[in-house]
């Protein structure tokens, strides 16, 4: 059995009085892909950001790494290898797509960050192509992209990535998570994915699904039964 | 005097100008409208004048290094603290006009003199078509255009300049990427102080400083910046070139005492038409 290189316990987090996660416990093994799946307002993102630390807890453990990082600041977290994209504002809109990706390799040393930006680049061919153009003009399946080519660009340990499929046609999405898993396969890079398309099935090793703030299961995918999970915990239909 | 009239409104757009750039480098950043940073840059003003008899250079980077240092630990131990905890607009503007009279009270109570002249060493004169303008005062235009290009390239070019790009554009996603955020504001907000600080010192050494100046420069730069389109930086600089020659030829035409009256008109016309300034905003996001 592997130590898992992020582990959650009894996460409690608030807005207001509203209890958004109600004690999660929750863990993501060395290079693997985990999906969160669950209906709008199950806590997805809430959990995500309270990982990333741009959210703040009210009580529970993060250990990342061997570290007690849940009173970090993201910055710290960042360092450590932590990288959350957003679901929404995870783009530097008025930025050229290259620049975009040139200040999101701030961390890495100079020999690091071309290579870096290249793998980017032949992940995301159409993104090279692009690279001059400012980052609020390309499409949304493009904009969506280059979210996920800054993630990349981090080079972080483990990537959380917010609802990646929203928005997109459905041909993008498969063509997206399938480059998720080539940058698992690829790079080593361990991913996080809160998602409510079906698709995640295809590429998650476990999935996590949550509903109301409480985990409602931890499974590998291969014992889930597409339909169950459908029905429970995905909205949109591939 | 047409020629004259534009020369002279250049050269007030100019000096203007680096209020103006101090504001909308540290509102483009920060997203904090600091209404002090006028009256600090004259205190630098007047810290000079008080070393200039000792040594002119050491005498004006005593001023600018004293604004930069002020306006960074401002930003640190207060305005960043303030909005971090959700302080708005409201809050800033009192936060940051009491500033602007602690700063106003300390140079009362520091400085023997309520009123002051720099006197830095002129040029000499220059002929440009006829008109003879004072070489100083064509250093002080330049020196202002120069310090604009120098932004605006650091913010192409350098690491640190994108990273200000990147947080004024996007906050959230600078801290996750690893921006040191509040680094990136403190240093703006020092810098802003700093050009608020040269433009007080051009200032002082063409017309005169005293206490109210540094109101009028940060309310007039601040005036400027939301007309060029607050936070974007060729725009402020645009509008400062269009108010300093409206403000030369109303003064030419119809008498000093029409001067703002012309002028603050002329902001509010701009701003019913193009709410969002000239060039528009870049921090509308």
């Amino acid at each position: 059995m592997r130590e898992p290189i992020l582990r959650v316990l009894g996460l409690t987090a608030c807005y207001g009085m509203i209890s958004a996660l109600k004690g999660i416990d929750f863990y993501v093994n060395d290079n693997e892909i985990v999906g969160i799946v669950g209906p709008n307002g199950a806590g997805k993102t809430t959990l995500l950001e309270s990982i990333a630390g741009s959210m703040h807890i009210k009580e529970g453990q993060v250990n990342f790494l061997g570290h007690q990082i849940e009173r970090w600041p993201v910055l710290k977290r960042r360092q450590l290898g932590l990288m959350l994209v957003p679901q929404e504002g995870n783009i530097f809109p008025l930025m050229s797509v290259k620049k975009n990706l040139e200040v999101s390799v701030i961390l890495s040393n100079r020999a690091k960050k071309e290579e870096l930006i290249d793998r980017v680049y032949k992940l995301f061919p159409v993104l090279r192509e692009k690279r001059r153009q400012i980052a609020n003009t390309l499409s949304g399946g493009q904009q969506k992209m280059l979210a996920v080519g800054i993630g990349i660009a981090s080079n972080a340990k483990i990537m959380l990535i917010d609802e990646p499929s929203i928005g997109l046609a459905p041909k993008l999405v498969t063509k997206l998570f399938e480059t998720l898993k080539k940058i698992k396969e690829d790079t080593g890079t361990t991913i996080v994915l809160s998602e409510q398309n079906i698709k995640v099935l295809n590429i998650a090793d476990r999935l996590f699904g949550l509903e109301a703030g409480e985990i409602r299961f931890d499974e590998k995918t291969e014992n889930l039964s597409r339909d169950v999970v459908k029905d429970l915990y995905l909205g949109s239909i591939s | 005097m047409i020629l004259n009239g534009i020369i002279t409104g250049l050269i007030m757009g100019g000096i203007l100008s680096l209020p103006v750039l101090g504001v909308a480098v540290i509102y483009g950043i920060t997203g904090i409208p600091n209404f002090a940073i006028g009256v600090i840059g004259v205190f630098g003003g007047f810290l000079t004048w008080y070393f200039l008899s000792f040594n002119m250079g050491i005498a004006i980077l005593v001023g600018v290094v004293f604004c930069f240092a002020i306006g960074y630990i401002m930003q640190r131990i207060l305005l960043t603290p303030i909005s971090e905890k959700g302080g708005d607009s409201t809050l800033f503007f009192i936060v940051t006009v009491s500033l602007g009279f602690v700063f106003e009270g300390l140079t009362r109570a520091i400085f023997p003199r309520p009123s002051i002249s720099l006197a830095l060493p002129r040029i000499g004169t220059i002929n440009i078509a006829g008109v003879t303008v004072e070489g100083f005062k064509i250093f002080a235009l330049l020196f202002a255009l120069g310090t604009l290009v120098i932004i605006r390239l650091s913010e192409e070019h350098t690491e640190i300049g994108k990273s200000w790009q990147a947080t004024s554009q996007n906050l959230k996603l600078a801290k996750l990427i690893g921006i040191k955020t509040n680094r990136v504001f403190s240093i703006a907000s020092g810098i802003g102080c700093a050009l608020a600080c040269v433009g007080a010192i051009f200032w002082g050494s063409l017309y005169n400083l005293n206490l109210m100046t540094g109101w009028d420069l940060g309310f007039l730069g601040f005036i400027i910046a939301v007309v060029g389109g607050i936070g974007n930086i060729w725009g402020g600089i645009i509008s400062a070139l269009i108010m300093g020659m409206v403000m030369s030829f109303s003064g030419y035409l119809l008498g000093g005492m029409w001067q703002s009256v012309i002028l603050y008109f002329i902001v509010i016309l701009v701003l019913i038409v193009a709410p969002k300034g000239i060039l528009g905003s870049e921090r509308s996001l």
